[in-house]
């Protein structure tokens, strides 16, 4: 985690984070937003979700990654200044999941962006990413 | 009640529309979907019809694998438009006497065309996973009008990954002004291929793989499909399980419509009515979890029951925290929904009548908000919907007030169900001694459930194996969205995410399948970025 933290380096104090869906069940999603809501608050921390990834520092992706998204995700990654983190969040985004072997599926996000940060559960709970997010923050 | 398919009306391809014309004139107006099987000698496509009573035909047609070819239905019933694209590109059947088929529907655009259609059973998964593998990335097609546009209209893109929605989709708007001539649909980036894949998995299996077709309604998606091997084993369930199953699926309905109307409040640029609703939503999130465990998918019923208990203490407290939540909910409402911002922004918006919502097969809220009682729960009962007293609202209008209202009202209703359910709970345990992992005995079921977003319908075949022989899923949405793409001509830009969002679309569930709109004279013009400018603040 040190490693990641450090690797953002300034523009860590405050997270914005950029969500991408590429093909999951809407599970993870709800759940992402739910992070947002008065209960966990993410903001808090100055976490931010932007509506452009031209914005972000860090990149959310949730949903096995199917050939249809395969593109726009990797044009999504490429968009986001560097340094950039990945989080894979939820099982899928971490290996395909229960979907790996239907036949639009690539597999987990890995197939196509570098991922550093892997999120398993179906879905993980919000707490999940208010803790992670809150850790990459503040620091260990 | 779901069932299992005793009867099936055998009729030659040639003569489907004259006999589907007679049966929508006896009243069978309503298509549920049209479900195609590969027999190997031959496809069988089989119309599922339903009246507004209950009652639900098979028309059955079976069509020469060498010359997969049968009359469209869309000059009769507009609605099956998208099943029968559906049908075109998982099975290769070509529907003549349609205005345009163009491009792919379901699959990515760049499965090479001639290349063998993924649901046949010669087909295998890796083999179509091996010839996409080796296309270069997709890149999808935009479309717009095909006559050159008059010098004021502009095509404004909006997706796919547009923060106006939470999952990818693709419309393009053909605009003048800030007026929407003519809007076009491209969906189908979270098409996973789930059907061919839950002929490979075992049905215990698959309840798991079924159930996460969409996280918002993944109980439903379990149950409906559970109800339709139950029936096909004549398994009936013990009635504590029905009652937990019913109560666990209006939950869900609780938490899918105050999602929803989240949703709305953020689309009309009222952040706090969306933190508001989905603050006091989180109370039924933690009901779901302590009943199942699981915030999302639940995996709560199982073939022959549900996988556990819920113990009286939880019961009470399911009711109080219910109680509980109604009065946020109602206390929410008095502020919110009657406020001035909510009512102008939604008051005669995104309009269509009765007619337009039958003639593209609506189903839910969508079809109730125009004024037709269409529920599941009402009209085949399943569950234990039969013991509880409740209503169903309708509403004249249909326009996105009416579907705000009428999904507030269901809420309320819900609670009460709930209540009335736990009041009247059965003893006895409702957990089967061990899980199912038989085969199944040849024949034929469905499952018909009234999910939050409307009719849910599963259709499973069996054949004495351990694998379903055929699984196919007619999600609310697909029957919806075709709706949604034909009213929103005339209304301004500002309208467009308030009246997408108003059917409650979830992409997840309908984009097993890819969509693309059906208009005549639409041709590929844009080159597409995939990111387009973002929301305006
Ligand atoms: S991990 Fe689970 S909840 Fe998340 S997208 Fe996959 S199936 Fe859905």
């Amino acid at each position: 985690m040190t490693s990641i933290n450090s690797k953002l380096g300034f523009r860590k104090k405050s997270l914005w984070v950029y969500h991408f869906n590429s093909g999951g069940c809407n599970g993870c999603d709800i759940e992402f937003v739910a992070s947002l809501t008065p209960r966990f608050d993410l903001e808090r921390y100055g976490v931010q979700l932007v509506p452009s990834p031209r914005h972000a520092d860090v990149l959310v992706v949730t949903g096995p990654v199917t050939k249809n998204s395969e593109g726009a995700l990797k044009t999504i990654y490429d968009q986001i200044p560097e340094p950039k983190i990945v989080i894979a969040f939820g099982t899928c985004a971490c290996s395909g999941g229960v979907f790996n072997n239907c036949y639009n599926i690539l597999g987990g996000a890995d197939k196509v962006v570098p991922v550093d940060i892997k999120v398993p559960g179906c879905p993980p709970k919000p707490e999940a990413l208010v803790e992670l997010l809150k850790k990459l923050t503040l620091g260990d | 009640m779901s069932g299992k398919i005793q009867s099936k009306m055998f009729v030659e391809p040639g003569t489907i529309l004259d006999i589907l014309k007679k049966e929508v004139d006896n009243g069978f107006n309503h298509l549920v979907t049209v479900t195609a099987v590969d027999l190997k000698e031959s496809i069988e496509l089989i119309y599922h019809l339903s009246d507004l009573k209950g009652n639900i035909k098979h028309v059955s047609t079976r069509i020469p694998r060498d010359k997969p070819e049968i009359a469209t239905v869309t000059t009769l019933i507009p609605g099956a438009d998208f099943y029968e694209r559906e049908i075109t590109d998982l099975f290769g059947i070509s529907f003549y006497g349609k205005q345009t088929t163009t491009g792919r529907f379901i699959l990515p655009e760049c499965y090479p065309p001639g290349s063998p259609p993924p649901l046949l059973k010669n087909v295998d998964s890796n083999q179509v996973k091996d010839t996409l593998a080796k296309q270069e990335t997709c890149e999808f097609k935009a479309t717009t009008l095909h006559a050159p546009l008059s010098p004021e209209s502009v095509v404004v893109p909006v997706g796919p990954y547009h923060p106006a929605f939470k999952e990818p989709e693709y419309f393009s708007l053909v605009t003048d002004g800030e007026r929407i001539v003519k809007a076009f649909l491209r969906i189908g980036f979270v098409h996973r291929g789930i059907e061919k894949a839950a002929e490979t998995r075992s049905y215990l299996r698959d309840i798991f793989l079924l159930e996460r077709v969409c996280g918002i309604c993944s109980a439903s998606h379990s149950w409906c499909f559970v109800e339709a091997v139950e029936k096909l084993l004549g398994v009936e369930p013990p009635s504590r399980a029905t009652y937990l199953r019913t109560i666990v699926a209006e939950l869900e309905r609780i938490h899918s419509h105050s999602l929803w109307l989240g949703l709305v409040g953020y689309w009309i640029g009222f952040e706090s009515m969306f933190m508001w609703v989905w603050g006091i939503r989180e109370e039924i999130m933690n009901l779901m979890e302590e009943i199942s465990g699981n915030r999302v998918h639940k995996s709560f019923v199982t073939i022959g029951g549900v996988r556990r208990d819920v113990s009286d203490s939880l019961l009470r407290k399911i009711q109080e925290r219910t109680k509980e939540f109604g009065k946020q909910f109602e206390n929410l409402l008095d502020t919110l929904v009657s406020s001035e911002e909510v009512i102008e922004r939604t008051k005669g918006i995104g309009k269509y009548d009765i007619e337009v919502a039958r003639k593209f097969c609506t189903v839910g809220p969508v079809r109730r908000a125009a004024g037709e009682l269409f529920d599941v729960r009402k009209l085949e009962p399943y569950g234990a919907y039969t013991e509880v007293d409740f209503e169903v609202p309708t509403e004249e209008e249909g326009d996105v007030y009416s579907l705000i209202k009428i999904r507030v009202k269901e809420v309320l209703e819900s609670i009460n169900i709930i209540h009335q359910l736990i009041e009247k709970m059965p003893s006895g345990n409702p957990v089967p001694s061990r899980y199912f992992m038989g085969t199944v005995p040849e024949g034929e079921a469905y499952g018909r459930i009234e999910a939050p977003r409307g009719e849910l319908f599963y259709y499973v075949k069996a054949n004495n194996t351990h694998n379903p022989y055929r699984v196919k899923i007619r999600t609310p949405t697909l029957a919806n969205i075709q709706l949604v793409a034909n009213i929103l001509e005339g209304y301004s830009i500002s309208d467009f995410p308030v009246i997408v969002t108003s059917i409650d679309p979830c992409f997840s569930c309908m984009d097993r399948v890819t969509v693309i709109n059906s208009s005549t004279g639409e041709k590929t013009v844009l080159p597409v970025k995939l990111l387009k400018e973002k929301r305006r603040r």
